[in-house]
């Protein structure tokens, strides 16, 4: 996971002007420490190192592999979710609507193959096609019209949960799919063990690399930072705008499926997913992305969320009573957030991160 | 006080007020002719006359609400003028917006200098005209760091590091890189809204000294709104003053001095508070 993490550093130190023996000589324990530093991801790569560390020598199933088993579903999809919310985050606005998304799509991909007829897969292409009108919906409110994100958000949150119970009349169902024996579609979208690792960890990747190295990414932090300066600098504010909250329903849209194949049931209960909607944006603010925009990592929205699973799984292996398990978690967040900023002001002293 | 109907001053008479020859246009690259503006009962710019040659260094002067704002939002294609006509290059110019007067190659650096923060300095200087890979949408971020360096260089900015945030630079180095953005932009009019506005001296220094490096190479002309005189004197070739929403002065900076330049702005202070008085006594009696 750290040399994933490195990858969008190399925007900041090396370059032209960097010393390249530096990069063939082993570097020292030292050496990487203030590297770990130097990257935005650095304090909650040491943090998760930590917490995970400990469990390792305080229980004796933390390190093995039945348990890293039970600890991807803890993660993979948070990390997925919050890497959509990320774009969103570095505009500076926020996107609630996420748990509607992800309760809305899986009904939507339901009632397509069951009412309608369509095939798994263009069910799956439908069902996310209207996550992402709901995310111009929300796009358009928020840039065009310039209605706080957070109100319209809630808005949409309530509205597609409120048409998912009306649409489900509040009963759940059997996911197509999902159902045993589970064939291919199933086991890539959801069901099988590593499935939503792999596309945790391939979206990861590739809206890290649109994020650090396409104008598409440039622009998004540019609008966070200064969206008068990038308006004036002839950046098309709204379009980027709208483009991020689509992409940012598009994740949880497809999380919500990816879920409901696995539980091989679409539950039409606004609870979890609403739950899960702030365990997305607590991953992606541990990992470094500011709420109040300009800056942020989906990278480190990943480690964020292992950090989250990490911490429940670990809990409850150390026999930590269930009623004890979201008080523990919130102190550790308060925790990792205050070590994080702490971190982020000795980064900010650091030289030769960008 | 100067008369304003002699805007001309010491130019060559082939610069005649009113009626342009065709033959003059040739070495102004900018010609604004009998712009007005009202902004509802407020006359902002009333018979405004003014000429950029090649580069030529144009300090615009005039009081807080004597209009020099508004003529320069005209320019840059802000707003647009009730009357009167811009001819640039000896071509008519009536910018339809801000892009329309950029692409025709006169840009602005604003006061709050549109700057991204939170973006390197070689991603601020490219913001909107990126280098890419081209069948690919990746960034080339090396060959953009090496042209930043060498456009850099080439206008005499010293920035140290070009991958750090400019939100760590300083306030004189933030307006370089404006500056430069707008220059290699390859804008050929670049129009200051009070680019020393808040600045220290050793910044204001490097301001200037920037502005005389551009007026060296000759390829730029520039518009600077400043508030200094002495500034002025020291940084421009011409200077014009608006005042009451038309030009009261318009002479080359050698022939002026900051006496004449603020006895205009003294006088004509106290004229309006005489008036004012009359107009009180007036309406007392």
């Amino acid at each position: 996971m750290a040399s994933v993490a490195s990858d969008p550093a190399s925007t900041g130190p090396g370059g032209p002007e960097g010393p390249a023996q530096s990069r063939r000589a082993l570097p020292s324990w030292r050496e990487i420490g203030s590297r770990l530093v130097a990257l935005r991801e650095g304090s909650i790569i040491v943090i998760t190192l930590v917490v995970a560390i400990y469990f390792s020598v305080n229980t004796s199933s933390f390190l093995t592999g039945g348990n890293l088993e039970t600890l991807l579903p803890y993660f993979a999809p948070f990390a997925i979710l919050a890497a959509g919310e990320v774009f969103v985050m570095i505009l500076g606005e926020i996107d609630l609507s996420i748990a509607g998304m992800y309760l809305f799509a899986p009904i939507i991909y339901y009632k397509l193959n069951t009412s309608v007829g369509l095939s798994l897969g263009l069910s799956l292409i439908g069902a996310l096609l209207i996550c992402l009108a709901v995310g111009a919906v929300n796009g358009v409110f928020v840039s065009v019209l310039g209605i706080n994100s957070f109100v319209t958000t809630l808005g949409t949150l309530f509205t597609f949960e409120g048409l998912s119970l009306i649409i489900s009349k509040g009963t759940p169902v059997a996911t197509p799919g999902g159902q045993v024996p589970v064939g291919t579609f199933g086991k890539v979208f959801g069901a099988g063990t590593y499935s939503e690792l792999i596309w945790a960890i391939g979206i990861v990747v590739l809206l890290q690399i649109v994020l650090t190295f396409t104008r598409w990414g440039l622009y998004t932090v540019a609008i966070g930072s200064n969206k008068l300066g990038a308006a004036e600098a002839g950046v098309r504010v709204n379009l980027v705008m709208i483009r991020n909250f689509m992409l940012c329903a598009l994740t949880a849209g497809l999380v919500g499926i990816f879920e409901a194949i696995r539980a091989q049931t679409v539950q039409p209960n606004p609870a979890g997913p609403n739950e899960i909607l702030f365990f997305a944006v607590a991953a992606a603010v541990i990992g470094g992305t500011l709420l109040t925009g300009g800056s942020g990592t989906v990278v480190g929205a990943l480690i964020g969320a292992l950090f989250l699973g990490i911490l429940k799984d670990g809990l409850i292996l150390q026999g930590v009573q269930a009623n004890y398990l979201l008080f523990y978690t919130g102190l550790a967040v308060i925790v990792a957030m205050t070590a994080n900023v702490f971190v982020g002001r000795a980064r900010r002293g650091h030289t030769g991160s960008g | 006080m100067v008369d304003p109907d002699e805007p001309n001053g010491a130019i060559p008479a082939a610069e005649a007020p009113d009626v342009v020859a065709p033959a003059s246009a040739s070495d102004d690259v900018l010609r604004v002719e009998h712009i007005a503006k009202r902004f509802g009962p407020v006359t902002a710019l009333r018979d405004v006359n003014l000429h950029l040659k090649k580069g030529e260094v144009l300090g615009l002067l005039g009081d807080n609400g004597a209009g020099k704002s508004t003529l320069i939002k005209i320019i840059s294609g802000f707003q647009k003028q009730d009357s009167g006509n811009m001819l640039l290059r000896g071509q008519p110019y009536a910018p339809k917006s801000v892009d329309d007067a950029r692409a025709q190659g006169i840009d602005t650096v604003y006061q709050d200098l549109a700057l991204i923060d939170e973006l390197s300095v070689y991603h601020n200087l490219f913001l909107r005209r990126e280098r890419v890979f081209k069948p690919l949408p990746l960034l080339a971020n090396r060959q953009m760091k090496r042209e930043a360096r060498t456009a850099l260089d080439e206008i005499g900015i010293n920035i140290p590091k070009i991958d750090v945030a400019v939100a760590r630079l300083s306030g004189g180095q933030r307006q370089a890189i404006a500056v430069a953005r707008t220059v290699n932009s390859d804008a050929d009019i670049i129009l200051l809204d009070e680019p020393l506005a808040a600045m220290g001296a050793k910044e204001g220094a490097q301001i200037l000294d920037l502005v005389a490096r551009l007026k060296q190479e000759g390829k730029v002309s520039i518009i600077m709104i400043l508030h200094n005189y002495v500034h002025v004197l020291q940084a421009c070739d011409r200077v014009s003053m608006i005042q009451d929403g038309v030009i009261a002065l318009d002479k080359p900076t050698a022939e002026t001095s900051v006496e004449e330049l603020t006895d205009i702005v003294v006088n004509e202070y106290r004229r309006a508070r005489e008036e004012a008085h009359a107009e009180a006594a007036q309406q007392g009696g």
